[in-house]
């Protein structure tokens, strides 16, 4: 069939259109940008809220401008459950998590987080590097992708009097922060009764007696201004505290690859940054606590190892009776730790000689 | 023993009661000159510090504050107990690195600000309270606090302006962060004894206190709002750091946009002429406003 004048000039009118409706989106898709709200509760100027903006300026310039962060410091947005909420309204698309917030993502994580679990930093990374392919699995499972990981570290009691013994803690007015459950775990397994109340309500129940006794990192007891209202700090960390810098899986998935891939890479190397600053931070803070005439008291040779393995295993029954964290997760991280401190008494004994 | 040689003793012992009188007076005038004069030149001082806060050429301000610092320093080496000016320096060092230094080179600034503090201190001793701030435990900085009248508040309130800002800079250091709460008992004590002590500062240390932080880390929003109202109304709105510090601290930490905004704004459109007595701090504040303006959009 032949064409006639007039079709074939609109035939070309409409193809000369198409191509410049196409020439003209090209460059719109090429500059196409993507910005991710991202909150944290670490205060401006923090050492934590430096390097995520260092994370931020090196995906913006690695990336030419095409994603570019937003970044809520200091707890702007509210506090962990708040950014929870908003994230799945699609109001923020991230944000760095400590092990409180984890829990309402994928809660198996903080077996990580058992009571008198470790003896020291490497066995930490040991049983954190075994379990992080199902930790990312877990995290994607429930909407989430995790980005890179991060601690709060070592967490100790503060108190107004000095604590002997575990069971001197069955004498002392004990905050718990409301709602979590491996705190709570904590002291039911040790025959406790705290008080709990919000992280708003604890300096002021320092002050005015409501309570004496309270639990963090060192550097938290500093930057929460509690260590004013305590004079006591135990020598044996109760348990390491967990963080995770973490994305939606929608927001992820709707980035490029090429994007996804360097969000994922600079997350991990900037999240192994902030577990090194937080290690140093807290180290400093402990220092800076002893010059501030903090005096320190219950050494691992004070405790009593029965009562001890007693008031982990029970912690650990009670969060798998109520579904918190899984008995294969437990048995796992159990497994990996004996596996690691066999293997370490070898290679003293091979580095001992005959 | 009347004889010439007789009445030599006598000469001799008169040289020697005139000498023994006039020694010691020329040793003292020695020593005091430097004092005198100091002491002498203070109301040109007093009146250099007044044009310098009347200034509104920012440029000209920056290029003379430091010869004035160190003319001060070297009159503080001529009379170091001298506690006026031990408080000019404090307060001169402070408004050099806070109008001038902080935004370009933060590092520095943090050096400036010790400097300005250990002025502080050492008028903080002359007025009785000789206990370090930084390495006494708080009930006991409390208790000396408690016992200063008056007659402490420039010292107290320039000690912890100075520690105040270092701390601020510091949020990084876990030592610096740790001197918050000593900053907070020596302005809080500035507050009971006289609130409206340099344009009511202390209301504008606790606006940034309770509003630069979130309810976790203690702060307080309606807290800082009611110090921020009141420095307005000691200044009769005439003080534009009250607007950029509200807009700076309270209105970012409360994810407020309007607000921010909306005092920014009123900085930036504030007459230059406002109020002549505090044309160099309002100049400032416009500077500043005008910096903070253009991070509106990544901070909301």
């Amino acid at each position: 069939m032949r064409r006639s004048y007039s079709q074939w000039t609109r035939h070309i009118i409409t193809c000369i259109g198409c191509c410049l409706v196409l020439s003209g989106s090209l460059p719109a898709m090429a500059e196409k940008t993507y910005e991710l709200k991202f909150a944290t509760l670490a205060p401006v100027g923090s050492t934590w809220a430096d390097l995520l903006q260092e994370w931020a300026d090196e995906v913006k310039q690695r990336s030419d401008g095409r994603l570019v962060f937003k970044i809520y410091p200091g707890g702007v947005q509210g506090d962990e459950p708040d950014v929870l909420k908003k994230i799945r309204f699609g109001q923020l698309h991230g944000g760095a998590f400590t092990g409180y917030g984890i829990g309402h993502i994928y809660s198996p994580t903080r077996a990580l987080e058992l009571p008198f679990l470790y003896s020291d930093i490497d066995e930490i990374d040991y049983v954190r590097n075994r379990f992080m392919e199902e930790i990312e699995q877990g995290y994607r499972d429930n909407g989430y992708e995790m980005l890179g990981w991060m601690e709060v570290g070592f967490i100790y009691f503060f108190s107004k009097q000095p604590i002997r013994s575990l069971d001197d803690l069955k004498e002392r007015r004990i905050w718990h922060w409301q709602g979590d459950p491996i705190g709570k775990a904590f002291f039911d397994a040790s025959g406790i009764a705290p008080i709990p109340l919000s992280i708003i309500d604890v300096y002021t129940s320092l002050s005015t007696g409501l309570i004496d006794t309270v639990y963090c990192p060192p550097l938290g007891a500093i930057a929460l201004q509690w260590f004013t209202k305590t004079s006591y700090v135990t020598n044996v960390p109760m348990a390491n505290g967990i963080g995770s810098l973490v994305v939606s899986r929608r927001f992820y998935q709707n980035l490029p690859q090429d994007l996804q891939k360097l969000l994922k890479s600079t997350g991990q190397a900037i999240g192994a940054k902030l577990v090194a600053a937080t290690r140093k931070d807290n180290q400093d803070s402990l220092d800076v606590l002893r010059s501030k005439g903090m005096k320190f008291g219950l050494n691992p040779e004070d405790l009593d190892e029965a009562q001890v393995n007693d008031i982990s295993t029970r912690a650990a029954q009670s969060l798998m009776d109520s579904g918190y964290i899984p008995q294969v997760t437990i048995t796992r991280i159990q497994q990996w730790l004996a596996e690691y401190r066999a293997d370490k008494e070898q290679h003293k004994a091979v580095d001992a000689g005959p | 023993m009347t004889s010439i040689s007789g009445r030599q003793p006598i000469l001799d012992d008169s040289l020697q009661r005139l000498c023994g009188a006039l020694v010691p007076l020329l040793l003292l005038s020695a020593c005091s000159m430097g004092t005198v004069v100091v002491r002498g030149t203070q109301t040109i001082l007093d009146s250099g510090i007044a044009a310098m806060n009347r200034e509104t050429d920012l440029d000209l301000a920056k290029a003379a504050m430091p010869a004035n610092l160190k003319l001060l320093e070297g009159m503080l080496i001529e009379d170091p107990g001298n506690k006026v000016l031990r408080l000019y320096a404090a307060e001169g060092f402070y408004g050099y690195a806070y109008g001038f230094v902080e935004i370009e080179d933060r590092e520095r600034a943090k050096q400036l600000y010790r400097r300005c503090y250990e002025h502080a201190r050492l008028a903080l001793e002359q007025s009785g309270i000789s206990m370090d701030p930084e390495a006494s435990p708080e009930n006991e900085l409390e208790a000396a606090v408690a016992r200063a009248g008056k007659a402490a508040v420039p010292a107290l309130f320039w000690s912890a302006s100075c520690l105040g800002n270092w701390v601020n800079l510091n949020r990084d250091n876990p030592a610096g962060i740790a001197e918050l709460s000593s900053t907070a008992i020596l302005m809080r004590r500035v507050l009971e004894l006289d609130e409206t002590f340099y344009h009511g500062g202390a209301h504008l240390f606790f606006g940034v206190y309770y509003g630069g932080r979130s309810p976790m880390f203690g702060g307080n929003f309606e807290r800082a709002e009611q110090h921020f109202r009141r420095a307005h109304e000691i200044n009769r709105e005439q003080l534009l750091l009250v607007d950029l510090l509200y807009a700076e601290y309270l209105a970012r930490q409360r994810l407020d946009r309007d607000a921010f905004h909306q005092h920014l704004t009123r900085i930036l459109e504030s007459p230059v002429n406002l109020n002549p007595d505090l044309a160099l701090v309002n100049a400032i504040a416009r500077q500043r406003a005008g910096i903070l303006i253009k991070s509106e959009d990544d901070w909301f």
